[in-house]
């Protein structure tokens, strides 16, 4: 059953991918989205297993994959309950994109092969999650890039997507190379790459250091540090988050799949797989919570005044990953994997109906040149309003009534505050103006595309119209999710610290005092989430439908701000600066110097030049005269026999 | 020394008698010869044009051929003295070693005659 | 004086030799009785001649020393003297189709390449200094008219005259080198030389002599700087004769040279390896660059086997049984791929004549695909790519150079081998990616056979013929040391 889970999304892109053009678009599609769907419902049943209470871990083996020296390699499925999470998340998620996309790419010239990358992906993201150790999980890793370059840069012949799929491609080189690292020092340390060598191993290694940099240091901190480094990148975190906002240059379906449900979730799933190895570290866990909570404030700052809709939630997808590490740096781990899991559904439903908005305008990105949607899609509309009421999370604290969000994200900050500390406290108060942010946002959106008079052309506005059924299903059963996810699941990732335990059954570290903890924070921080969340609410309220100039004035007011949010706090100029210039200069130098001058023009055309001139001396040699002929072998005869007796010792 | 010297009377009176032989062959038809010279009769022979002219002149190539052919039969021959003499040491393998030669000689023989190397026309 | 001889029965190790010297009289008393039009019969009857000699050397081998110590049959002999048959039994079949328009079709072409065959079995296996000259003053003579045998080309006889000239020169200076040795041995007989240097010192006189005798043998292999005539006679001779020249005569005289200094002149190895190096490092280097410039097929073809004979005496230079051994394998390798070369140079024909310009070439993979697959493939091997023949040719002697410490020499081996990819890869090049320009005419069905059969060994040579080739190999350089 796993391995129908894991391969059979392979088998799909294999079809599509080699055969496409054999069977056709519609084949291609049909085959891809149904072994995606039954992939998914047999992860739904492996994970209603775990669920009921199955504890049991399953592994599944595949082959032998490497042996050398003391290196002994399975290729081993190994299920979980943290696994089983991210196998609904995952292959739920990519079915309904799957499904969504056979309507909104039905023009495509290409769509096999975009069903068939599509699907690779999943094989690939299936690849991670279902890893039993950090090879294993390094190839899902490097998979789930190349499906994303490979998607992002799906649309070829436009030059800023190429571009995108390169800057994606090239900032995760950054932190793969930070998980590389951090793989062969656990390698070093640990003596074991499998994760529960790895884990065990850790007992006896917890003061050994480690030369790095010239400096001794705590070798599990410094292996932490670089596996985050890892995490950031994949999961565009503060610093390397440059690559997201740029990947939304990739068909819409391709966002909500890879940028927002699962792909960008790799590096919160990493951490949480390897909490043990956090653990032992109060540094790493700090450098996390930082990390996490910078993101979120700032990505959420800049969500604030972005006019593209995707990028808006591009931003947000950034700011929630960050509430996600937050909640890991804390040490509340199901925390954090409870916000990837309702995450994925409102998230996802946000991109696909941004997709749909997007479709019924004919491909118009630009919030500014729309409006007054409401009208002509209303049940796009209402589903919207229903990822963003998850998003913002909105609820009744102290009751099981509330959207998604609302749960998961509460569960964020009171672990935050529950951490305490200084660090605790930081991530705190941003984590509640980031929820003041995400709600000002999120309703700028909807007022901007859906309300007040329409400043969309008249031709497109008459045009617009709602999506078909095949990409309205999907949106259902995300809004399903979007309500539902967080008040079925909240017992078993934030309930008692006892169901917590039971449910992950060690597949992850639960710390059940701190849980205790965070639930009985003060009443203020319980409601602190929704009061900001109102705030925004009432923000974007204000700014949007009572006096639709304010935005205008204050950004008049304040250029300065205005432009820093715009441009992301400059990070891309930045970036540009002392990175990719330099890199461009030396690549250039490279070229010029190195390649065109000395391997092109000294060695290869210079010696090239060089024997042709030999040639043509050697070549007049042969005058076809017979004397010279002749000539030649007594000049040689008399050669050799100097030679031969002078060599020889034979003079003296 | 004496008995060495000695060893090699009889080559001194075989070089004295050829070269006796020889000069008088050359002298007596200086002596005794009729004397009837005319141009073509006193100029130097060989092969049949002027001993000294220009060496890059069209030739014919049969007297090569002809000279070529008798210097084969004739090497056979000086081979053919020693294998006689030496005859009663060779025994049989002598015999049949100097026969196959002589056929092969034959086969070359008979390629010559077919191909008609032996007619000058 | 004839003790050994006791019987016809103990003449059983030149059986193969007296097949071939019977049968080639018998063609020529054939030839002479019957009607012109039977050349191409002749030259089948030569073929299967050769084929029976050859199944005798192969299956039913006699070993020993017979006339006097003249003449020997062992292992090594015996390896090369398939390699000569089988290269001039392909050279027969390589010449049916053509024989017409190279005016070989008389039958003096098959007796005179008979004979040529025979004084090279008997170079093979001459044990003294008198049958080995015999033996290369046979298949000289023979060479020489073959290569004259188109008359009424200006360029053939230009090419038999400076190939008779200049054979003469060397085989002079191998007699002279001969005589000295006698002179500072008292021996003829290469078993009994080798006594005497053991037990003498060596002298100038001794050294003197080697180097001639080397440079006459050198001259037959055409390595440089006795290699002058090798070009002009390649182009200038009919092709299947430069099939012919280009693939045994090479064998034999290689294994004249193996068997004259590791025999002969085992005690004195450094003195002949320094000759020998120096030849293998002028061969490759010199035909390496010179066959760059080339514009003709055949000039270039012998310039490629001027480089392949430096890379084989590579083998010999390293003095081992291992490096022995090499040229064994490499001289193998060489003639297989010499013989199909020829073979696609003669499948190249046109309305007009014969293809002999590289830049003819133009496009033949459009036109032709399999012959411009099989010169493709034979180019990659004769390049050393592997899992080509020619790798494995090349590797086995570089093993044996570096296994002598001969670093220098391998590493000038393979920049040699890596400049002569150029001139290999160029008419790949211009067989695949320049224009048609030429009609070709159809192939004809031996050569296309040949071209299979070559085609086949070079590319399965790893898998097939690999390890029977190596370990006969390794046997026949076994029986010299």
């Amino acid at each position: 059953m796993v391995q129908a889970i894991v391969f059979l999304p392979l088998i799909g892109a294999l079809i599509a991918g080699l055969l496409g053009r054999v069977i056709g678009h519609r084949v291609s599609e049909y085959i891809t989205t149904g072994l995606l769907m039954v992939s998914a419902v047999l992860s739904w049943i492996v994970f209603v297993g775990f669920w009921g209470g199955e504890s049991e871990v399953m592994r599944v083996e595949v082959m032998r994959w490497i042996q050398v020296g003391d290196m002994d390699l399975r290729w081993i499925l190994r299920v979980d309950t943290l696994t089983a999470i991210m196998l609904i998340v995952v292959t739920t998620v990519s079915s309904l994109v799957h499904l969504y996309s056979i309507g909104y790419m039905h023009e495509d010239p290409h769509r096999s092969r975009f069903f068939a990358y599509l699907s690779l992906f999943t094989f690939a993201m299936l690849m991670l999650v279902t890893a039993d150790n950090f090879l294993q999980m390094f190839f899902g890793w490097e998979g789930v890039g190349l499906a994303s370059y490979l998607l992002i840069g799906f649309w070829y012949t436009k030059p800023s997507a190429n571009a995108a799929a390169m800057k994606a491609f090239v900032v995760n080189r950054v932190g793969d190379f930070g998980f590389a690292l951090g793989i062969f020092g656990a390698f070093m340390i640990l003596g074991d790459i499998t994760f529960d060598g790895a884990f065990a191993a850790i007992a006896g290694n917890e003061d050994v250091t480690i030369n790095f940099l010239g400096g001794e240091f705590h070798a599990l901190t410094v292996i932490s540090l670089l596996l985050f480094m890892g995490a950031m990148g994949k999961s565009a975190q503060f610093l390397l988050h440059t690559w997201l906002p740029d990947a939304m240059e990739g068909p819409t379906p391709v966002s909500a799949l890879i940028h927002a449900a699962t792909m960008v979730t790799a590096g919160v799933f990493m951490v949480a797989r390897l909490s043990p190895i956090f653990e032992t570290s109060a540094v790493a866990l700090t450098v996390v919570v930082v990390i996490g909570a910078i993101t979120a404030f700032f990505a959420a700052t800049v969500g604030l005044v972005q006019n593209d809709i995707k990028r808006v939630i591009a931003y947000s997808t950034c700011s929630q990953l960050g509430y996600m590490f937050v909640a890991l740096g804390a040490g509340i781990y199901s925390a954090g994997i409870f916000h990837l899991f309702t995450h994925a559904f409102f998230k996802a439903l946000l991109f696909l109906g941004a997709g749909a908005v997007i479709h019924a305008m004919h491909h118009e990105q630009d919030m500014r040149n729309m409006g007054g949607l409401r009208k002509k899609i209303p049940i796009t509309y209402a589903l919207m309003i229903i990822g963003t009421l998850a998003l913002t999370g909105v609820g009744i604290p102290g009751t099981p009534f509330g959207f998604a969000g609302f749960f998961s994200k509460d569960a964020i900050i009171e672990s935050a505050y529950a951490m305490g500390g200084n660090t605790g406290m930081f991530a705190f108060w941003l984590l509640v103006v980031a929820a003041l942010f995400t709600s000002f946002y999120s309703w700028r959106l909807i007022h901007l595309t859906f309300h007040g008079p329409t400043r969309a052309d008249h031709h497109t506005y008459d045009h617009a119209h709602e999506s078909p059924n095949v990409m309205m299903v999907p949106l259902y059963i995300l809004g399903i999710g979007a309500v539902l996810a967080g008040t079925v699941f909240y017992d078993v990732f934030f309930g008692h610290g006892e169901h917590v335990t039971h449910f992950f059954h060690g597949s992850i570290v639960v710390n059940e005092e701190l849980i205790d903890q965070a639930h009985y924070v003060p009443l203020w921080v319980k409601w602190s989430a929704t009061i900001a969340m109102l705030l925004g609410f009432a923000g974007a309220w204000l700014a949007y439908v009572r006096d639709p100039g304010l935005p205008a004035r204050s950004a008049a007011a304040n250029p300065g701000l205005y432009n820093f949010l715009l441009n992301a706090w400059y990070f891309d100029k930045l970036y540009d600066t002392i990175f990719v210039r330099p890199a461009r200069w030396i690549g250039r130098a490279f070229w010029r110097g190195f390649d065109d001058y000395l391997v092109d023009q000294t060695i290869t055309e210079g010696l090239g030049n060089r024997i042709k001139g030999i040639t043509a001396q050697v070549v007049r040699l042969q005058s076809g005269y017979l004397y010279h002929y002749a000539f030649a072998m007594l000049i040689g005869i008399a050669a050799l026999l100097t030679w031969a007796i002078a060599a020889g010792g034979l003079l003296g | 020394m004496n008995d060495l010297l000695s060893n090699y009377l009889p080559i001194v009176i075989f070089i004295g008698l050829s070269a006796l032989i020889g000069v008088a062959l050359l002298v007596a038809p200086f002596l005794i010869a009729v004397k009837r010279p005319d141009p073509e009769k006193v100029s130097a022979y060989e092969c049949g044009f002027d001993a000294f002219d220009d060496a890059r002149m069209k030739f014919d190539v049969r007297f090569y051929l002809v000279s070529i052919l008798f210097i084969i039969f004739d090497l056979e021959v000086a081979f053919l003295f020693p294998w006689a003499v030496a005859f009663g040491d060779v025994g049989w393998f002598g015999f049949w070693s100097m026969m196959i030669f002589l056929g092969v000689l034959t086969v070359g023989f008979l390629y010559e005659w077919r191909k008609g190397a032996l007619e000058w026309d | 004086m004839n003790s050994d001889i006791t019987s016809f029965a103990s003449l059983a190790p030149a059986f193969p030799e007296m097949l071939v010297a019977a049968g080639a009289i018998v063609l020529l008393l054939f030839g002479i009785f019957t009607k012109k039009e039977r050349a191409n019969g002749v030259a089948m009857a030569a073929v299967v001649l050769l084929v029976a000699t050859a199944g005798i050397v192969i299956f039913h081998p006699a070993q020993g020393v017979i006339f006097n110590g003249g003449f020997i049959a062992d292992e090594f002999a015996r390896f090369m003297k398939v390699l000569v048959i089988g290269g001039a039994a392909f050279a027969l079949i390589l010449s049916l189709p053509s024989s017409r328009q190279h005016q070989l079709d008389k039958f003096e072409y098959s007796v005179l390449v008979l004979l040529a065959t025979l004084g090279m079995m008997m170079m093979v296996s001459a044990n003294d200094l008198m049958s080995l000259y015999l033996g290369l003053e046979l298949q000289s003579l023979a060479a020489y008219v073959l290569a004259a045998m188109k008359r009424d080309s200006a360029r053939a006889t230009e090419a038999g005259l400076k190939y008779f000239v200049l054979g003469a020169l060397s085989s002079g200076m191998l007699l002279y080198g001969a005589s000295l040795i006698y002179g500072f041995t008292g021996h003829t007989q290469l078993d009994l030389i080798v006594d005497q240097i053991v037990m003498g010192e060596r002298s100038i006189g001794l050294i003197f002599g080697m180097v001639f005798l080397l440079a006459g043998i050198a001259f037959k292999i055409s390595a440089v700087p006795f290699h002058m005539w090798t070009p002009d006679v390649y182009e200038g001779a009919p092709t299947p004769v430069t099939a012919f020249l280009a693939s045994a005569p090479k064998v034999a005289a290689m294994a004249l040279l193996v068997r004259v200094v590791t025999v002969s002149f085992a005690p004195i190895t450094s003195d002949w390896q320094q000759i020998v190096i120096f030849l293998s490092i002028a061969s490759m280097v010199l035909a390496a660059f010179a066959a760059i410039g080339q514009k003709s097929l055949k000039r270039l073809v012998a310039y490629s086997s001027i480089g392949h004979v430096g890379f084989a005496l590579v083998g010999l230079s390293s003095g081992t049984a291992v490096g022995v051994e090499g040229v064994a394998i490499y001289m193998a390798i060489y003639v297989t791929m010499t013989i199909g070369l020829f073979a696609c140079i003669l499948a190249l024909r046109t309305q007009n004549g014969a293809v002999e310009d590289i830049a003819e070439l133009a496009g033949l993979a459009q036109r032709r695909p399999f012959v411009a697959a099989m010169i493709a493939v034979l180019m990659f091997s004769l390049i050393g790519l592997p899992p080509l023949a020619g790798f494995f040719a090349k590797w086995h002697v570089f093993l044996a150079a570096i296994e002598a410490r001969l670093f220098v020499l391998a590493v000038i081996g393979v920049l040699a081998s890596a400049i002569s990819a150029f001139y290999y890869l160029r008419i790949v090049k211009t067989m695949y990616f320049d224009e048609p320009v030429l009609e070709y005419a159809a192939v004809p069905r031996e050569l296309t056979a040949v071209m299979g059969v070559t085609g086949f060994l070079v590319i399965t040579y790893f898998v097939t013929v690999g390890g029977p080739l190596a370990a006969a190999a390794r046997v026949a350089s076994g029986s010299l040391f």
